[in-house]
């Protein structure tokens, strides 16, 4: 086996760990900051794919796009929280339940208004060479992505009053209330960082994935396997599992098949969820 | 009990046959076509019927129960497909088949979630996988099985519909006839699941739900019983995916669409979550609702407006119409907590008990020691406990004290099974190894252990939480009410035996806690902080209920209060930093220097 295709198989399987990662870290965030899983994730990233589609038809340029389909989803996120999961705090089923039902409906809207099938946009045409193989540059791109989301997300848990007040407030909910922290605008905000990071997410991957309605469902497994997986330590647990179980099944796809990498996908991760029921991180000491 | 009590005591049974009776009676002048679309319905109450016991009863939410529909669907018309044209009768293949194929493939994810302990979340977002899964590996998953042959997204055809009577040339029922065969079915099932959930299997599943742990140290297999409620929940939806092939002569890979799945939770929160009777009630209501609006109205956009309708149900409607109609006639039925008011005062008799303990002693053996030896637990950095090795013997009260932070309560939920040791070994008795033993192994060997907060099942009454410890420990029914019957009343609960225990105070729970655990008749009694929320007089007896187990069993108590500890005579050891500091008599360790340091900080000591 040559060395380039090695080097080829493995940047590959890094951008589709990336794409995996860029697709849970939303999810991640609001899991870990709000204990909420939300079962409408892949839904708020389809709203982002199409935000941005529609934008590009329109003729802004793609790029542009980007921050406007974070923009809007963080708003229809701000919305959802205000008039539903505000109402369910401290009952998962129930949470899961309600964002349930928002998935489907805003899956049936998507059908109502664009139907089923949609122009993908291009992807930008570069590409790398390494020896005898060429990568397309865009999924390449995503490394990098991922990398900056994985960046910012913990510069804002880590250095802003607002990711202080949220980590304080899912941690001891009781005395962050008594020092102060209004814990129903943090969990407002930190849903609509979750929904425009989905925002984000489905616009920055437009190129690779194109909108469809049920583009969301698609999606969505796998990012909940990963959040699962990752456990209470939500963001460096989620970076690991999305490379090691993303990256695992793209390694194997590319050697044997693409059912093989997703039968490894699974199969690690009921192996993971056997050893470790509560997700990898349960017994961590570091809590980001 | 007037009338209206036994009524409502009894509705689960008297209004399900009711209403069967109601739509036999309906069939003989309803229209075939409404008869064939009602028919569905019935059977979607079925596959809600498996929800309610997974969800309303075990507690866990699946979203796969229209996995194990679709699959029991799938199984039970292939085996129809190939037998069928032999016997005639489909219902003898499918049923049977449906039923064994879901509760099959339901064992199989049961055994994964409950035997590894999984969360709720990665139950659910598990269960919700594999409807996903299966959704999109059916849609190209071809093969052919003799007469039947499964067509990917083609889906399976040709499926015979209902045939009763025997032979090669047997007639499919009619439309009316597969209505009352369908309703007959569902009504068996559903009488079945309230036998179940009615006897001791349910109400061990109804523990479990209300607080897993204390079932566990009750000495229930929390595991078997998840699992094996879990396989009767899918078996029930592999028999209701077996009567929707035959009825629609088709399925396909849609039956594990999210659409579809979305259905079950709506039928189960519109009729009542752990109703049972609910689900039924549920689906007949959507059903006949999309009926009534003749499906054009709302068109294509179903999808959206159930979508809709669920977050409107979870936001407002919790308890669905059953419990909604529950709680109005429940107004106008006499209080059973209105007993919990009048409480007796706890006395303890000292023969009542001692005759308890002496008949224990015949049955279950003599008291056991409890050994540890170099016991080590870790926290990250914090070491609770730290090499630890105690002998525990019968005779007199050991007690165990220590500042906050001492290890106390690590040590005993070490010694309990909570946590685990990372090294070291526990005994129990003269040399049987515990240490990797799971926590009702240890209760069921003689342990009975009473954690910090009392734990007590909250919905059941105070006889039903003392009779549930009694029955895991004898098995036996008319023994359970005997024993549970006498502590109940040595504990002064004779009037509040029907009182939910989750009104009681706090002090009372602790004296219900109690109870449970000597229901056990354990060998070895562990009591984390039994006294606390008790008055000076409750305290008293707790003192001497302590002296006389002592006298009988292995008796380990973890207290704060000083005075109690010495009114209790026995062998004192003091925890600091999670090991051995110092031990002896009460007396001498008030005199001791060291001891008073680490308790008051006067100086730094290590």
């Amino acid at each position: 086996m040559q060395i380039d295709y090695l080097a080829t198989v493995l940047l590959s399987s890094l951008s589709s760990a990336s794409i995996l990662l860029i697709a849970t870290i939303g999810l991640a965030v609001v899991f870990g900051l709000m204990g909420v899983i939300n079962l409408a994730h892949g839904e708020f990233l389809m709203i982002g794919a199409y935000t941005a589609l529609t934008a590009t038809q329109s003729g802004i340029p793609y790029v542009l796009s980007i921050p406007i389909a974070v923009v809007v989803t963080m708003a229809i996120g701000a919305t959802v929280e205000i008039l539903i999961i505000r109402r369910l705090y401290g009952r998962l089923f129930d949470t899961m339940l309600a964002t349930w039902g928002l998935s489907i409906a805003f899956y049936q809207l998507a059908v109502l208004i664009f139907g089923t099938v949609s122009p993908g946009i291009g992807m930008p045409r570069y590409s790398l060479k390494i020896g005898a193989y060429s990568l397309a540059g865009y999924p390449l791109l995503m490394i990098g992505i991922a990398a900056l989301m994985g960046l910012f997300v913990y510069g804002l848990m880590t250095r802003t009053v607002y990711g202080m007040k949220a980590r304080a407030a899912i941690q001891v909910p009781e005395m962050a209330q008594a020092i102060g922290i209004e814990s129903s605008r943090v969990n407002t905000l930190t849903f609509s960082i979750g929904c425009g990071l989905a925002g984000f997410a489905g616009a920055v991957l437009l190129p690779i994935v194109p909108a469809t309605p049920s583009m969301g469902f698609a999606f969505v497994i796998k990012a909940f396997l990963t959040v699962v997986v990752a456990g209470p330590v939500t963001l460096t647990g989620s970076v690991l599992a999305a490379i090691g179980l993303g990256g695992g099944a793209s390694i194997t796809a590319s050697f044997l098949t693409s059912v093989a990498g997703d039968a490894f996908f699974f199969l690690v991760t009921a192996l993971l969820l056997w050893l470790y029921p509560m997700g990898i991180s349960a017994k961590w000491r570091r809590k980001m | 009990m007037t009338f209206s009590e036994k009524l409502y005591k009894s509705a689960g049974l008297t209004f399900p046959i009711i209403a069967t009776g109601a739509a036999l009676i309906a069939a003989s002048v309803m229209n075939p076509y409404l008869a064939y679309v009602a028919t569905s319905w019935i059977i979607f109450g079925l596959l809600g019927l498996s929800l309610d016991i997974v969800w309303g009863r075990g507690g866990l939410l699946s979203l796969g129960q229209t996995a194990f529909y679709g699959l029991g669907g799938y199984f039970g018309s292939v085996i129809v497909l190939n037998l069928s044209p032999v016997t005639g009768n489909t219902l003898i293949w499918s049923l049977p088949a449906g039923a064994a194929f879901g509760g099959l493939c339901a064992a199989a994810l049961g055994w994964i979630i409950f035997f590894a302990r999984m969360g709720p979340l990665q139950s659910t977002i598990l269960s919700y996988t594999l409807t996903l899964l299966l959704w999109s590996l059916t849609q190209s998953f071809q093969l052919d099985v003799g007469q039947a042959s499964i067509g990917g997204d083609n889906g399976l055809s040709n499926i015979p519909g209902m045939v009763l009577s025997f032979g090669g040339n047997a007639e499919a029922l009619g439309p009316v006839a597969v209505f009352v065969a369908t309703i007959l079915i569902s009504a068996l099932v559903y009488l079945l699941t309230r036998w179940l959930m009615k006897g001791t299997f349910g109400r061990v599943v109804d523990c479990i739900r209300i607080d897993a742990q204390k079932a566990e140290l009750l000495g229930y297999d929390v595991r078997m019983y998840q699992v094996a409620n879990f396989a009767y929940a899918g078996a029930v939806a592999g028999v209701a995916g077996a009567l929707f092939g035959a009825w629609a002569n088709y399925l396909s890979p849609s039956i594990f669409s999210v659409q579809e799945a979305l259905l079950v939770p709506i039928y189960v929160l519109v009729g009542g979550l752990g109703t049972l009777s609910g689900a039924f009630v549920g689906a007949i209501a959507v059903g006949g609702l999309s009926y009534w609006l003749g499906g054009g109205a709302v068109g294509g956009q179903t999808t959206l407006i159930l979508g809709v309708v669920l977050i409107f149900l979870v936001l407002f409607l919790k308890n669905g119409m059953l419990g909604a109609l529950g709680d109005l006639w429940r107004q106008y039925l006499p209080d059973t907590n209105a007993a919990a008011r009048d409480a007796g005062a706890v006395s303890i008799d000292p023969d009542v008990l001692e005759g308890l303990l002496k008949d224990a002693a015949a049955q279950a053996g003599p008291a056991k020691n409890l050994a540890t030896r170099d016991a080590f637990k870790r926290f990250g950095g914090v070491v609770p406990v730290n090499r630890v090795s105690r002998l525990f013997e019968p005779g007199r009260p050991s007690s165990l004290i220590g500042p906050n932070g001492a290890g106390k309560s690590s040590f005993l939920k070490t010694c309990v099974g909570i946590y685990t040791p990372e090294a070291g070994s526990i005994y129990l008795g003269s040399d049987d190894d515990i240490t990797r033993a799971p926590i009702f192994e240890r209760v069921r060997r003689g342990m009975g252990v009473k954690n910090q907060k009392p734990q007590v099942f909250g919905s059941l009454t105070v006889f039903d939480n003392l009779w549930m410890a009694a029955y895991a420990r004898t098995r036996n029914k008319t023994a359970a009410t005997e024993i549970s019957g006498k502590i109940m009343g040595m504990l002064g609960f004779t009037n509040q035996a029907a009182v939910q225990a989750s009104v009681l105070s706090h002090g009372q729970q602790q004296w219900l806690d109690i109870g449970m655990v000597l229901c056990l008749t354990p060998r070895v009694i562990l009591l984390d902080e039994p006294a606390a929320g008790m008055t000076n007089e409750e305290t008293r007896e707790l003192s001497s209920l302590v002296r006389i187990l002592a006298r009988y069993t292995t008796v380990i108590v973890v207290e704060h209060d000083m005075e109690f500890v010495r009114t209790l005579e026995g062998h004192v050891t003091v925890l600091h930093q999670g090991e051995v500091f110092a031990e002896g008599d009460i007396d001498t360790l008030r005199a001791n220097d060291r001891v008073l340091d680490i308790y008051l900080g006067r100086r730094a000591h290590v």
